[in-house]
């Protein structure tokens, strides 16, 4: 292994800059997210603590739901950081900037295999290690688990981490010496969109709701008996379930076997990597280094349609608009989050499909206003979710092209009016689709649907500025990978600030809603309070929406204006 | 055409660029020379209105690119030292996209005028190919053609040669010395002693932020009472760098 720490050490290195810089600066963005994290990581213990006495209580076959249930958690991060290590391996081994620099001085092969897979691992790990931890300290609470427990937590977990990356690292060398790499990373990442929406509508369909209703026990069950037959095959993560299972339940399992299972696999996925490093990696990176010529690169009929559309827009900004949909239609890593958009949107509407309306104590047709009422928020929250992938980050998506802009004679005022709008469009159908289907299903008043898609009418225009105007606010230019923008402080802090707006007025919307609501279902008219009540409260919203409108697109332009680029 | 006056920046308490006064008329090609971090990036970063000066305005065209932002702009061409460009669009693609940007109108004219520049940059094979397959080499001639697709009147030019063949890097010459002859004024900074001989009819060198030295060969020769026919003895003379030596020994 020699000393391949020493190729570690610049990370290492700019890591402690990072830190070091950030002394006398604000400790408010560390702040926020640190707090956002660790209230991420107390709500997962507790959720999951809460599940698992639960299942406790249940007689017969509660431990069978609880070691269920962790055979598919581990499952489930097993399969997560498979993908992860794919991607990560391609773009450490292969696609890095700091390659060239490496390759060209004289450093024996072992220290850039081991530098680069410490790499990945890191990379790939440290997410599902951090949130699977409060997982596995609910486990060991719940059911009390002695110290050996933890100690056997730890010696279970690392090799758990090693195998996915070592096969992952295998996996990208073979792909690439068959594909070119960057062709490859497309591939994998629109196979992971895939994976993730399937696992999602698995999940969704399997409606674990069902847990909560006693009479759909038996068949539920003997679903799970039926589980458990692929859990007990030859998968790294049900030898660690197998090593851990011992310590909650009257479970015999050889703990040391399990663990020698995991190690000894670990160990040898490393040598095999190695081995095929060393024989198949600088073929691979050769091919990696050739340009790839463009596919599809005539889009005739998409830019009709965008021009058409935009008839009404300033030649300038219309430019804007079209290079920026061509860009979103060429690029895998944005366009194929809309597959998981699109899922969202289907898992949405199912619910509501679904809802045991007719099972509940309070009269129905109360009920269906009430959700009603409160889909216009789900749907206002789905709404900054989907704004935090895709407006959020389109000013910074300009990347360090954005030179082009600001020597071009557009102002910047066009400039992000172009993003408003074309952010703008998407959003509104969406918001609409969600609000109408919902409310159809349902089948709400002609009031409640008027009402709901009116206010999700003009609450995106707010959550489209906010979106764009934060986006510019803090800009990331110089992002390696185009998914690390929403993730930055500046899309965590438009998400808190997009739930404020959305949930402000829900707020707001509330006693007015109820008021004319309840006096129609009591068949009387309106007293004057009221009517003063209603108007004041739709005012405020009106207002609230015509300031979110405006102003952080306002801060935005003036904070693009003050930049230097 | 380009006007300079006390043109000042600082980041923090690092005073970049200090005092800057220059006027460079139309139909001459400029050289601003100066060592590794002189300024001479912010500068031109100033004059294409990428940053905002700390003082100073910058008229191109009389038109302060500050205060009348778009209209400077208009008749400006800015070719930078490091290619970006958005990587998911055609080459032709990026010219209209420029050409949309400058409001030039959108018929037979333009497409022929994309098309002569397609040529002429060796770029016509390439032209519906995305760009994230180009060269830099590739890459440098797009921006350069793109500089030039509005007919502007003054072009800044950041490291014109960088990247650029020999091929490439003497087309790029004959063309400054023809846009000149047609009444272009050519802002150009550069590191490479020959290029600034043999294109520029006045040099300005800029040290520690300040213009320490502007005029033609003679001029210079003179501030630097030097007798010397060569830029590289006066520019290092100038900057103070002539007395450093190779002290180490290699091994």
């Amino acid at each position: 292994m020699g000393t391949w720490l020493i190729l570690l050490r610049p990370k290492i290195i700019s890591l402690k800059h990072r830190l070091r810089k950030r002394e006398g600066r604000s400790l408010l963005k560390p702040l926020v997210l640190a707090g956002l994290a660790a209230a991420f990581w107390v709500f997962t213990f507790l959720a999951f603590k809460r599940v698992l006495f639960y299942f406790r209580g249940v007689e017969l076959f509660g431990d069978l739901l609880a070691s269920n249930l962790l055979f598919m958690i581990l499952l489930t991060f097993f399969s997560i950081l498979l993908f992860s290590n794919i991607i990560s391996s391609l773009s450490t081994f292969f696609l890095a900037e700091d390659l060239n620099l490496i390759l060209s001085r004289p450093v024996p092969p072992d220290r850039v295999f081991y530098g680069r897979l410490a790499e990945t691992l890191t990379h790939s790990s440290w997410m599902v290690l951090l949130f699977g931890l409060p997982v596995f300290l609910a486990y060991g609470w719940v059911y009390k688990a002695s110290l050996t427990y933890y100690i056997v937590l730890v010696c279970a977990l690392i090799p758990f981490l090693i195998i996915p990356a070592a096969l992952g690292t295998l996996f990208s060398i073979m792909m690439v010496n068959i594909f070119p790499a960057r062709r490859t990373k497309d591939v994998l990442f629109l196979l992971s969109i895939f994976f993730a929406v399937i696992l999602y509508f698995m999940l969704r369909f399997l409606q674990p709701e069902r847990l909560a209703n006693p009479d759909s026990f038996a068949s539920l069950v003997e679903y799970l008996t039926d589980l458990e037959a692929p859990f007990t095959t030859f998968l790294p993560s049900s030898w660690a379930a197998e090593a851990l299972l011992p310590f909650y339940q009257d479970h015999r399992s050889p703990v040391i076997f399990f663990l020698g299972l995991l190690w000894s696999t670990a160990g040898a996925g490393i040598v095999f990597a190695n081995w095929l490093f060393r024989a198949k990696y600088f073929d691979g990176w050769t091919k990696a280094q050739e340009a790839r010529k463009a596919r599809i690169t005539q889009m005739p009929l998409v830019e009709r349609f965008i021009r058409l559309a935009t008839f009404y827009l300033h030649p300038r900004v219309r430019a804007l608009v079209v290079k920026d949909c061509k860009t979103f239609c060429r690029d895998a890593a944005q366009w194929s989050q809309l597959i998981l958009l699109a899922a969202l949107v289907v898992v949405y509407l199912y619910n509501f499909s679904v809802l045991p309306l007719s099972r509940s104590p309070l009269p129905t047709f109360f009920l269906q206003n009430l959700i009603s009422f409160l889909n216009m928020g789900l749907a206002g929250f789905v709404l900054a979710a989907v704004s935090g992938r895709f407006v959020f980050p389109a000013v910074s998506l300009e990347g360090p092209a954005f030179w082009i802009i600001r020597s071009s004679p557009i102002s910047l005022r066009s400039f992000l009016r172009s993003k408003f709008w074309t952010s703008l469009f998407p959003l509104l159908i969406l918001a609409q689709v969600l609000i109408f289907w919902s409310n159809h299903l349902l089948q709400v008043t002609p009031f409640m649907m008027i009402l709901s898609s009116v206010t999700l009418f003009f609450m995106t225009f707010g959550v489209a500025s906010l979106g764009i105007g934060m986006g510019a606010i803090y800009p990331r230019f110089r992002v390696e990978n185009a998914a690390q923008i929403p993730s930055g402080f500046g899309g965590v802090f438009f998400m808190v600030m997009s739930m404020f707006f959305v949930g402000a007025i829900v707020i707001l919307e509330a006693w007015p809603v109820y008021t004319i609501f309840m006096a129609g279902f009591n068949h009387r008219a309106l007293s004057l309070f009221e009517w003063t009540g209603i108007i004041l409260s739709f005012a405020s919203v009106a207002v609230l929406i015509g300031v979110v409108a405006i102003v952080p697109m306002r801060m935005g332009l003036k904070k693009l204006e003050e930049m230097d680029f | 055409m380009i006007a300079i006056d006390s043109l000042n920046k600082k980041f923090g308490n690092f005073h970049a660029v200090r005092d800057l006064d220059l006027r460079i008329p139309p139909g001459e090609v400029f050289g601003f020379l100066g060592p590794n971090g002189a300024g001479k990036t912010t500068t031109i970063r100033m004059m294409v209105g990428l940053i905002k000066p700390t003082s100073g305005r910058v008229f191109i065209d009389g038109q302060d690119i500050s205060r009348q932002p778009e209209e400077a702009k208009a008749v400006l061409g800015f070719i930078p030292d490091r290619p970006y460009l958005y990587e998911k669009i055609t080459g032709r693609e990026f010219l209209e996209f420029i050409a949309d940007l400058h409001g030039l109108d959108s018929g037979d004219k333009r497409q022929k005028r994309i098309g002569e520049l397609l040529i002429f940059f060796d770029l016509e094979d390439w032209g519906r190919e995305l760009v994230e397959s180009y060269s830099h080499g590739m890459r440098q001639r797009l921006i350069i053609a793109a500089a030039l697709l509005h007919r502007p009147k003054v072009l800044i030019v950041d490291e014109p040669m960088v990247g650029l063949d020999p091929k490439g890097a003497r087309l790029v010459k004959r063309l400054f010395f023809e846009l000149a002859k047609k009444g272009m004024a050519i802002f150009m900074s550069t590191h490479s002693m020959e290029v600034a001989e043999n294109m520029c009819r006045r040099i300005g060198i800029i040290n520690e932020g300040r213009l320490i030295a502007v005029g033609t060969m003679e001029e210079l020769r003179e501030k630097a009472q030097s007798t010397d026919e060569r830029l590289e003895p006066l520019f290092l003379k100038l900057t103070g760098g002539e007395g450093e030596g190779v002290e180490w020994e290699h091994g």
